[in-house]
């Protein structure tokens, strides 16, 4: 009885001491996602944006528009998204895991190399955007300097200014920043592998290619899935980046759905369709979320 | 014992070979801070510069200039950020680490969420709610969408601190006749520190970051941010890249001061952060 009383009162300082932080987020990030759904089901555009009574429930019809229209901008930014998300978590992933196998090592200045090459993931993503904009610059830029003197190229790409190699040049850019967060979280996760599963395996003959996909890779493979979750989540709702070095263009070649449903909500006007494409945006990521809730749910209870 | 040795030398250059491949862009934007338009634009461009300038950097400290005015903008805004996100993260994950209750799981799920969630999902409804609220072009606008970028980072690597914390010290600080009250800000908040200035300083770097709510909820030039600032300086002076990268240089300055005096606090929030939840 007395044990009861105490629990539920427990409860209530627990949910006590948590409710500022639940209210404040209900109201600036739970109540806007609901009624940026509503909103995607209305049409509230520039001219009845202040008058109430002129907006109407249109139900599906701009999720209709998005789509239907054969030279769909929205069909188009979805297959940018994932093209620009996938790309860059293969490669993210790739260098951050031999970094990670490296400077899991001890050597001199190890530690140094390791710590330096995070600032890059810190940077506002605004500034980065702007120095890789430079780096792939027509004239002037440095990347094209280097190809040139490597006779990779025979003369000046303008990165930039075409589709496929604007592609190239975001992705580029946002390798650069996501490596310190996938090499972090792997080195992290390098350290739960008992040291004496190494030597033994040693002493079984095992070689280094064997050791690294019979025992590493199992034995980390849960740090690997939450790194290629989240990175799928924090990569595919990107803008910043390149809403800085290409807006979208030229000619929607690298517009993806974040920044397409911004021109849209700010620079067309056009509210409730920017919020139908923030929906979408929305489903694709909360699907992959859940997943990782599940990830993270499944650890739980191993631990 | 001699193969290892070797092995050391050879991680060794391996290792400095990644950092210099790493660190080039970051050189890339000093060099040509201090460099002239001219030098910049030459075929080949010299890989240091020939004709050290520091004109860019004073250009950006003129008084026509916005750049200044844009950095206290942005302090403001993400010290006050960083100050909400932070003070009602402590509570919050304090009880969703110390208590039990039915919720609770819900609760943890419902910040884990808000943590994923892109911010132009919300920034239309943000948009409409602050214009009705009369909060487009003042500070708060920013503050107010910012701090929702670090309460959920801090709640849930603030609950990993106070979960390391043992229970016992919770409870010997009871017996001694605290109320839960005392025993959380006697106890349990010194011990948490740690944890707080991680929530505080990934606070203060995701709100100093934002571009998104910067450019739109404020389009007086005098109040921008220095990310917005930067933007906009950028579509209006094209290719006068010196100026431009020292422009970033600054614009940077406080998250390298960070990364330099806290890198051990970051390197434990990235990971605690992210891997436990």
């Amino acid at each position: 009885m007395d044990h009861k009383k105490k629990l539920s009162s427990a409860g209530k300082m627990g949910l006590l001491f948590s409710l500022p932080a639940v209210i404040y987020m209900l109201v600036f990030v739970g109540y806007p996602t609901i009624s940026n759904f509503i909103l995607s089901f209305k049409n509230v555009d520039v001219f009845n944006f202040a008058r109430s009574a002129d907006q109407q429930f249109v139900g599906i019809a701009n999720y209709r528009e998005l789509f239907s229209d054969p030279n769909s901008v929205m069909l188009k930014s979805v297959g940018n998204t994932l093209l620009f998300t996938v790309c860059s978590i293969f490669f993210q992933f790739i260098i951050g895991f031999i970094l990670a196998l490296l400077f899991s090592k001890r050597f001199p200045a190890s530690s140094f190399f390791r710590g330096a090459s995070m600032i890059s993931w810190l940077l506002p993503v605004t500034v980065a955007g702007l120095l890789f904009k430079f780096i792939f610059a027509s004239s002037g830029g440095i990347a094209n300097q280097m190809l040139m003197s490597l006779h990779l190229i025979k003369k000046p790409v303008d990165w930039l200014l075409n589709g496929n190699t604007a592609m190239v040049a975001i992705i580029v850019a946002n390798i650069w920043i996501g490596i310190p967060f996938n090499m972090m979280l792997l080195i992290t996760g390098l350290t739960t592998v008992p040291a004496d599963i190494y030597e033994s395996a040693k002493i079984d003959g095992a070689g280094k290619l064997q050791t690294l996909f019979y025992i590493t890779i199992p034995v980390i493979k849960p740090a690997i899935m939450s790194v290629l979750t989240l990175g799928f989540v924090y990569t595919f709702k990107v803008f910043d980046l390149v809403w800085v070095m290409t807006k979208g263009g030229p000619i929607n070649a690298t517009e993806l759905v974040s920044t397409y449903a911004y021109k849209l909500s700010f620079e067309e006007f056009e509210f409730s369709k920017g919020a139908a494409s923030a929906n979408i945006l929305f489903l694709i990521l909360f699907i992959v979320g859940l997943f990782y809730i599940r990830l993270i749910n499944q650890e739980e209870e191993v631990m | 014992m001699k193969y290892e040795k070797r092995d050391r030398v050879l991680s060794f250059i391996a290792g400095l070979i990644i950092f210099i491949i790493l660190m080039f862009p970051l050189y890339w934007m000093i060099v040509t801070a201090l460099k002239t338009q001219v030098e910049i634009f030459e075929v080949p461009t010299p890989l240091w510069p020939r004709k050290l300038t520091l004109k860019p950097f004073l250009d950006q400290f003129a008084e026509s200039s916005t750049t200044l005015q844009g950095f206290k903008n942005s302090f403001i805004i993400s010290v006050s950020s960083a100050l909400i996100a932070t003070i009602l993260a402590i509570p919050a994950a304090y009880g969703l680490a110390r208590f039990q209750f039915h919720s609770k799981k819900l609760l943890i799920l419902f910040f884990l969420m808000t943590q994923m969630l892109p911010s132009t999902l919300i920034l239309t409804p943000l948009y409409i709610m602050f214009s009705k609220a009369k909060l487009l072009n003042s500070f708060i606008a920013p503050i107010l969408a910012d701090a929702t970028l670090g309460i959920p980072f801090s709640v849930i690597i603030l609950r990993t601190y106070f979960l390391s914390v043992p229970k016992e010290l919770d409870e010997a600080a009871r017996i001694d006749g605290c109320s839960p009250m005392q025993s959380f800000f006697r106890v349990m908040m010194p011990l948490a520190k740690p944890g707080v200035i991680v929530a505080a300083v990934f606070s203060f770097v995701y709100a100093w970051g934002d571009l998104i709510y910067g450019i739109t909820f404020i389009t007086d030039p005098n109040k921008r941010p220095i990310t917005s600032n930067i933007y906009n300086y950028v579509q209006q002076y094209q290719t006068i890249w010196n100026s431009t990268m020292a422009f970033g240089i600054i614009a940077i300055f406080p998250v390298v001061l960070i990364f330099i005096f806290m890198q051990k606090y970051i390197v434990s929030g990235l990971t605690n952060g992210a891997v436990k939840a």
